[in-house]
């Protein structure tokens, strides 16, 4: 049923070209992302974003930059519109109005599948597995979504236990029968099997241990160093987000009220006044 | 002797009911959407396969005929039916009363086409022989039996080995979730109404070859399907399998005890009983109060 497949629509993008657009130093890119004469196309591109449920607005006037292997951190408080920010980026929200630019291009068509293909992956909120499905039945599920070729499967699987090699010790159990860990870490893992450039994550912390998330945030930092690989997380946990972000936009009744370096708000009382 | 031989009349009615319950487990749990008109598309796959037959087609001919016409039926019901019901978040009553229309209209425009009453077919598959004193046996005893089974294998192992059988599975599970990793859910509830539709059409050749057809014969096969998806389990394909294998040989056998009119009684009666005693069928998860 190869109907039901994504179909790849990025001829720019190659999802498995991990060095393409990617920073081997990991963070200078980040380090001066305005600086557009150097740098290559931004891995995203958000402009004037609006988005809704209903008649509720959500999303107000939001734009934003990812380039190539920075860490951007999205923060804000219950309702402030993040997860929605996060789903309209990765085409499973239509936005109202607003311009979304993926490696310099505008999709043809915003969709989780094109934005696949063109290197996007997105870690969503909640437990992103499907609890009667083995670990290896999600993997091969991933790999499939994404066109990956049969013959490649295998390597691709064995580089994510690489990443995250405690996933070997489960690989054949269902994913409901792990813990709340264990199953952000298959989540994680799933997307990144497609080999993204750019990494969304929402909310990997949830229901998570403190000592647990710095366990899944350490692969991620060491894929962004690595591979250069852009990450957005969207995050409550601030003090383990900002280590692997380089920039921090907070956002408050679906708008941005603050966007500048982790450094800037190590001083808890800003903090808390952007609450 | 007769007890016996209800009991093989009810093993071969239940495989049939086993197909078609599987079929319409198999949509139910992939996309939720109650399809009440699942037994107007055993109407007109046997119908369909009645035509071909006699018309001299090849009966090849006529049982691919029958089983693309079911599965037509099947998508066009996603596709034009349910689909903008959904589009528009119609609820679950909005689904169940257009399906119940759409397989009026289906069972009238048989009787219009076709002519009412029953009708059937005389194969040399139909025809019995006695295999024992006062036992008697068709060779469609066996090829329902053998067709239920490899149909039911082949499905279990699209489902369990097959990227899309796969995907059937996650989209039972959470259809949302499947949108980020990048699959169409539409495009799998598609094909959950394709092969959920194909699965009738061997039960609708088979009947036709044994106790025949008439018009309504689609609202007796509904019934089945949803008693057997229920007595089953929800969700369970195994369930409404065996389910399904169960409440034939029950309208087969309270004859027996009964006349012919209370075999349908039976299998609501075991559908009553689960109701009663257990609510969440023979492999469903518990149900919640």
């Amino acid at each position: 049923m190869t109907g039901a497949k994504a179909e790849p629509s990025s001829p720019a993008a190659n999802p498995q070209d991990l060095s393409a657009g990617a920073n081997p130093q990991g963070s200078s890119a980040a380090a001066n992302p305005q600086d557009a004469a150097a740098a290559p196309a931004l891995a995203l591109e958000a402009t004037g974003l609006a988005a809704g449920y209903g008649g509720r607005e959500v999303l107000q006037d939001v734009s934003l930059t990812l380039a190539p292997g920075e860490g951007l951190c999205l923060i804000g408080h219950n309702g402030a519109g993040k997860s929605t920010l996060l789903r309209v980026l990765f085409g499973l929200h239509r936005p109202a109005a607003g311009e979304i630019k993926v490696f310099g291009r505008k999709l043809a068509a915003h969709t989780p599948a094109a934005l696949g293909a063109a290197g996007v992956a997105l870690v969503p909120e909640g437990r992103g597995v499907f609890p009667d499905l083995t670990v290896l039945e999600i993997f091969g599920l991933a790999l499939w979504s994404a066109g990956v070729p049969k013959g490649e499967r295998a390597a691709r699987i064995d580089d994510v236990l690489e990443l995250l090699p405690r996933i070997k010790e489960f690989t054949k159990r269902t994913a409901g029968t792990l813990s709340g860990g264990q199953q952000q870490m298959v989540s994680i893992a799933r997307a990144l099997l497609t080999r993204p450039k750019v990494l969304l994550l929402d909310e990997p912390s949830i229901g998570l241990a403190p000592k647990l998330f710095q366990d899944l945030i350490e692969p991620i930092a060491r894929l962004r160093a690595e591979r250069g690989v852009a990450i957005l997380l969207v995050e409550q946990n601030v003090r383990e987000a900002f280590a692997v972000s380089d920039r921090v936009i907070v956002m408050r009744s679906g708008q941005m009220i603050f966007e500048g370096a982790p450094a800037e708000l190590s001083d808890h009382t800003k903090l808390m006044e952007l609450f | 002797m007769l007890f016996v031989q209800l009991l093989l009349g009810g093993v071969q009615n239940g495989a049939l009911y086993a197909l078609t319950a599987a079929g319409f487990a198999l949509i139910f749990g992939a996309t939720k959407v109650f399809h009440v008109a699942h037994g107007s598309a055993f109407t007109l796959a046997g119908y369909v396969f009645l035509y071909g037959w006699t018309h001299n087609w090849n009966s090849l001919l006529s049982s691919l005929a029958a089983v693309a016409v079911a599965v037509a039926f099947g998508v066009g019901m996603e596709r034009l039916v349910y689909r903008p019901i959904q589009r528009h978040e119609g609820s679950f009553f909005t689904v169940f009363v257009a399906a119940f229309g759409v397989s009026i209209v289906v069972q009238n425009l048989v009787g219009v086409f076709a002519g009412r009453g029953f009708a059937s077919i005389d194969t040399p598959l139909s025809n019995a022989s006695e295999v024992l004193p006062e036992l008697f046996l068709a060779d469609v005893f066996w090829v329902a039996i053998l067709v239920a089974l490899v149909m039911f294998v082949a499905l279990t192992l699209f489902l369990s080995r097959t990227n899309a059988g796969v995907a059937l599975r996650a989209l039972a599970q959470n259809p949302d979730l499947l949108r980020a990793y990048g699959l169409s859910s539409s495009r799998l509830s598609m094909l959950a109404f394709a092969l959920g539709s194909a699965l009738v059409a061997p039960a609708a050749i088979l009947t036709a070859m044994t106790t025949g057809l008439n018009e309504a014969v689609g609202n007796h096969v509904m019934l089945l399907s949803m008693a057997s998806t229920i007595v089953g389990g929800v969700g369970s394909l195994r369930g409404a399998a065996l389910a399904g294998l169960l409440l034939g040989v029950a309208e087969s056998v309270v004859l027996v005890f009964l006349e012919t009119q209370w075999a349908s009684a039976a299998s609501f009666l075991v559908l009553f009983g689960f109701i009663l005693f257990k609510p969440s069928g023979m492999f469903g998860a518990a149900v919640a109060k």
